[in-house]
């Protein structure tokens, strides 16, 4: 009967709760939002909660440029939590964690998180302290702000392009990197291996809408595709039943259900089982990063970069593509935003910051001082990636309400319509457009 | 039992047949049951290039796999953090649940069928109902981003728990309280003396129950902790696992097995217990 | 036993000795205060809050805003998503609920036959049901892996190409009822007391009456056993309701993505091609992802109402359910 009721163990429980408290409460805890100051302050001080989504060797990077920052500042002292995404950002900063200054790997949700007040418009303090804002491109300032007023900054720029094996090219007799969409699917064709059992070894090109960094937004260059038009949803036009008829043609080409069980068994895209470093796949669309990536996790693989191909009947957007980035902002609920405003705009607009991040994590830097530094060290394959940013035809997503909603409606229905279950693409595209346009509606004001 | 059986079969040559065909039946179910933990125990053992080979059978046994799972995730402090959330969560449960399922069972008093009732809904309705005010209240008191919007809770008693606990209270005879309330007991030493050792099993099955609920729990680890890895308990951590090492199946099944395996130890020691519990969850009453 | 004592000594030394009815009264609802109060502060207010909620629209970082019906306007006419997540979510209370009852029947059943070994065959086909959901969901979607899972390479062998199961649109539900199957369990165990009750007496009166076996299944199997189906069906939808950890698993395991850096985890959800999209998940996405908690909360008003009538049906039904008198 002593056994059964724990009066005694309630001491020691006291005791368990007291030392699972350090392990288990959250690291987040609450803070009080502290306004900026009205003048630049003389010195910076105090902790810093830095979160940002970065892991591993490009975290490393990070926290090594955070520490030339710390001591350039010695009385600042700053906390890092890495590997976090823009939901579990957004997750804390909803809850009142204590996120002095964020980083977030994508601008899609760079409408939601400055529409709902959970990052700070700079402004102000970008006036106050005369921040030279012309060191960024006019794309870069796009895709921080929203509503016409800059709420991040950027701090590197992601651009995508396509990769190919050589090797596997002079194999198959190809010196040239395919141009239009025609070409890159006829020489993926010619590229792909099979199994004796008819399912596939080798793949030319991946054309699955979902895998790795196949999705709508990266695409869209390829035939000038855009996304809003006079704040509405403006997905069904030419430029995109283009994009999705041709993708439709070279998945059925193939067989979905033969690329649905080769992409199945595929590495996970950010492993070195990564389908491109193993030679599964000959050609992929992907961003500058994976320069530092295979020269980490795959150094002998022959590869070089290309611009991504564009449609037939568009050869003149050659040269372009997406391009996105690595962007920061200040924190609703920052409690020393000072000291993350000086770390912030160390990050995003410091040369010799922006040079070291670039190099170490193979990032194309986002000021003109920094593109232009000397200092740059990129392997020959990071030259396309510099070329697509000068070219007129690079483009980026505009940021909606509802953060990347209008992406995942696309996807989604894409998704479908390369399955065979899309039914017709006009009535598709219009529905999506539909449904954009009441999701923003619900995000935006009673 | 045996007796039974083998006057049957002597009777009629179709009981002979219908017991070999229930028999073979059975064997080929079990087979088939065991089948998918017999795989994953021998991917296990496999290196991550075998996993993706035709072969079945581990050539060579590969051991690493164990070793790795520590050393890529922090396994062990999932495995603490699993364990701290649902011993906390039992204890607690049983420090409130077990005095209110006696009361609801052995004491007479006004109001005592609207409480039940409130207990019973509380039970049945999917916890979606009410998470959105209930994370609210959590985030205003600052503790998302850890387990305790799911440990603390159980302070003031699991639904789930009382009513089972009453279940087993009720099968308790009256003249057994009776007779000690007689020896001069206040319902305390009732409870205490009476009602808790005769219902060991009850009490126990539902401190298995919700130890068991609270290591498997995914929805509540997901919501609340999935910002903060220090606070991730197995099942929340495992179905990270996979995503971020790609194709290694034998680390991946390695991690599944070490998840499984508290939850199987515990079983084999109370599988009696156990099973009346799932038995009186409701049905018999 | 010494707490009692002194817990007891305690209160007559800080006040004047009550009366013993007084006494016991306090000490009665002392023991059963910190339930009610949790039943309160988790069950009562929270459902409230929630119609509260519902009505606004609400992200918390600024107070909740009145928005009156919008949320509701939009569930039911604009929300392209919550449709496809019924109608996920309602395949599985229409197949997987019927599937795994009938499975833990003939599992039940069978083992009421098998007398000899029937503790070993029961732990053997109740196994599975202890894995923890998660780690089951991980071993499925690795046996039945498109490309190398063992599943596909098995049918291989026999010259069958396996399917795509959880790549597959078409295939990623089935593929979780045959989860379902595999730790059905559970239901297996209250079928089997229920089929152990069956008085022994009645088959062999029927016997002599010259009844089959589909006669003595018929009337006097199924009619004893009817309460714990309808136990089992009931509390089966219930928990199909609120289907989450195997689909959003399936998905996230499936999709192989690692969710870490432009992979927004709620987009995984439903993986592939929105197949595996519950209920529960969108009012998860909606709510915890977008931090569109007045739209999640209406979600979880609908989800109210419906799970409200069964549970109405369970109160009706099933007789642990209605409170009986205190012994």
């Amino acid at each position: 009967m002593k056994h059964h009721f724990p009066i005694r163990r309630v001491g020691v429980l006291t005791a368990i709760a007291t030392a699972a408290a350090l392990t288990l409460s959250g690291c987040t805890g609450s803070s009080a939002a502290v306004p900026f100051a009205d003048s630049t302050p003389a010195t910076i001080e105090g902790n810093v909660s830095l979160w940002h989504f970065f892991t591993d060797r490009e975290a490393a990077t990070i926290k090594s440029v955070v520490e030339d920052f710390e001591k350039a500042n010695p009385k600042v002292k700053v906390t890092i939590h890495d590997g976090q995404d823009d939901e579990k950002i957004a997750k804390v900063i909803a809850t009142g964690g204590n996120i002095d200054l964020a980083i977030s790997g994508s601008t899609d949700r760079v409408g939601s998180f400055c529409s709902s007040g959970s990052f700070r418009y700079l402004d102000d303090v970008i006036a106050r302290d005369n921040v030279d804002m012309s060191q960024l491109s006019e794309t870069a300032k796009s895709y921080t702000s929203f509503d016409g007023k800059q709420c991040m900054l950027p701090m590197l720029a992601d651009v995508y392009g396509l990769y190919y094996n050589t090797d596997l090219f002079a194999a198959a007799g190809f010196t040239e990197p395919p141009k239009t969409l025609s070409e890159l699917q006829a020489m993926a064709m010619a590229l792909t291996t099979y199994n004796p059992d008819g399912s596939i070894k080798t793949l030319g090109f991946n054309p699955l809408m979902g895998s790795y960094e196949n999705v709508p937004i990266h695409y869209a260059p390829a035939s000038g595709a855009t996304w809003m038009e006079n704040g509405k949803s403006a997905i069904n036009s030419d430029a995109w039943k283009e994009l999705m008829t041709w993708q439709k043609g070279f998945v059925d080409a193939i067989g979905y259900d033969k690329l649905q069980a080769f992409t199945a068994g595929l590495g996970d895209e950010w492993s070195a089982d990564n389908a491109f470093q193993t030679g599964q796949l000959a050609m992929n669309m992907d961003g500058e990063w994976r320069v530092a990536f295979l020269a980490d996790q795959k150094p002998d693989l022959h590869y070089a970069t290309a611009p991504f191909p564009v449609a037939d009947d568009h050869p003149d957007l050659y040269g372009g593509g997406y391009t996105s980035g690595t962007i920061a902002g200040i924190a609703k609920n920052a409690s020393n935003p000072e000291a993350a405003w000086a770390l912030l705009k160390y990050l995003t607009l410091d040369t010799d910051a922006l040079v070291k991040l670039a190099n170490g994590i193979k990032n194309v830097p986002t000021t003109k001082d920094s593109l232009a530094s000397p200092n740059l060290d990129f392997p020959p394959q990071f030259q396309t990636f510099l070329d697509v940013v000068a070219s007129p035809h690079l483009a980026t997503n505009p940021a909606t309400a509802i953060g990347s909603g209008n992406q995942d409606t696309l996807s989604t229905y894409w998704e479908a319509y390369q399955s065979g279950a899309g039914g017709d693409l006009t009535e598709g595209l219009a529905k999506v457009d539909t449904d954009i346009d009441n999701s923003i509606a619900l995000s935006t004001g009673p | 039992m045996t007796t039974l059986v083998a006057r049957n079969t002597k009777k009629k040559p179709s009981r002979v047949l219908s017991w070999i065909a229930e028999h073979t039946l059975l064997v080929a179910l079990g087979v088939l049951f065991v089948g998918p933990i017999v795989f994953v125990l021998l991917t296990s053992f496999m290196s991550s290039t075998q996993t993706l080979t035709a072969s079945f059978w581990p050539a060579p046994w590969d051991f690493n796999n164990y070793g790795k799972a520590f050393t890529q995730v922090p396994l062990a402090l999932w495995f603490g953090n699993s364990a701290l959330y649902a011993t906390l969560a039992t204890l607690f449960m049983l420090v409130s649940s077990v005095p209110a399922a006696y009361v609801l069972a052995k004491i007479r008093f006004r109001g005592a069928n609207l409480i039940f009732l409130g207990i019973i809904v509380a039970m049945l309705l999917p916890p979606q109902v009410t998470v959105v005010p209930i994370y609210v209240m959590w985030a205003q008191l600052g503790l998302t981003g850890s387990l305790w919007p799911l440990i603390l809770p159980n302070i003031l008693g699991d639904a789930f728990s009382i009513f089972l606990l009453r279940q087993f209270f009720l099968t308790i005879p009256k003249e057994y309280s009776d007779a000690a309330r007689i020896d001069g007991n206040g319902e305390l030493g009732v409870l205490l003396r009476v009602v808790v050792p005769m219902a060991k099993p009850g009490i126990a099955a539902a401190a298995i129950f919700l130890f068991f609920h609270s290591w498997n729990d995914y929805f509540g680890p997901f919501l609340y902790t999935s910002e903060n890895p220090l606070a991730w308990p197995v099942s929340y951590g495992l179905a990270t696992f996979h995503g971020s090492h790609g194709t290694d199946w034998g680390t991946t099944m390695a991690v599944t097995m070490l998840v499984t395996l508290p939850v199987v130890v515990i079983f084999f020691f109370a599988q009696r217990t156990f099973v009346e519990g799932i038995t009186l969850t409701g049905v018999k009453g | 036993m010494t707490a009692t004592v002194s817990t007891e000594g305690r209160v007559a030394k800080v006040t004047r000795p009550l009366r013993p009815r007084t006494r016991r009264l306090l000490l009665v609802w002392g023991m059963l205060t910190p339930a009610l109060l949790g039943l309160l502060v988790f069950f009562v207010y929270p459902l409230l809050a929630n119609v509260y909620y519902s009505l606004t629209s609400y992200n918390l970082l600024s107070p909740p805003e009145w928005v009156g019906f919008r949320n509701y306007e939009y569930l039911f006419t604009k929300d392209p998503r919550v449709v496809t997540a019924t109608v996920n979510t309602l395949w599985f209370v229409v197949i997987l609920v019927p599937v795994r009852i009938v499975a833990a029947l003939a599992v039940a059943w069978l083992l009421v036959r098998a007398k000899r070994g029937s503790g070993f065959w029961r732990t053997l086909f109740y196994l599975p049901a202890l894995v923890p959901p998660v780690a089951s969901v991980v071993a499925f979607v690795f046996l039945f892996n498109p490309g190398t899972g063992p599943v596909n390479l098995f049918l291989k062998f026999f010259g069958i190409k396996g399917p795509l199961w959880f790549n597959d649109p078409a295939l990623s539900k089935p593929s979780l009822v045959l989860l379902g199957i595999w730790v059905m369990g559970d239901i297996m165990i209250i079928f089997l007391a229920a089929l152990l009750d069956v008085p022994q007496d009645q088959y062999e009166a029927a016997s002599l009456d010259g009844a089959n076996g589909i006669q003595k299944t018929w009337y006097i199997t199924i009619p004893t056993i009817v309460p714990v189906l309808i136990f089992a069906v009931v509390t089966g939808i219930i928990s199909a309701l609120q289907y989450f950890t195997e689909s959003a698993v399936a998905s996230a395991v499936a999709s192989g993505s690692a969710g870490v850096v432009s992979t927004n985890p709620g987009s995984v959800l439903g993986y592939p091609g929105d197949s595996l999209l519950t209920y529960t998940q969108w009012l998860y996405v909606r709510g915890f992802s977008n931090f569109q908690l007045g739209y999640a909360a209406a979600l979880a008003v609908i989800l109210f109402v419906v799970a409200s009538v069964l549970v109405g049906v369970l109160l009706r039904k099933v007789k642990a359910f209605t409170p009986e008198d205190a012994s």
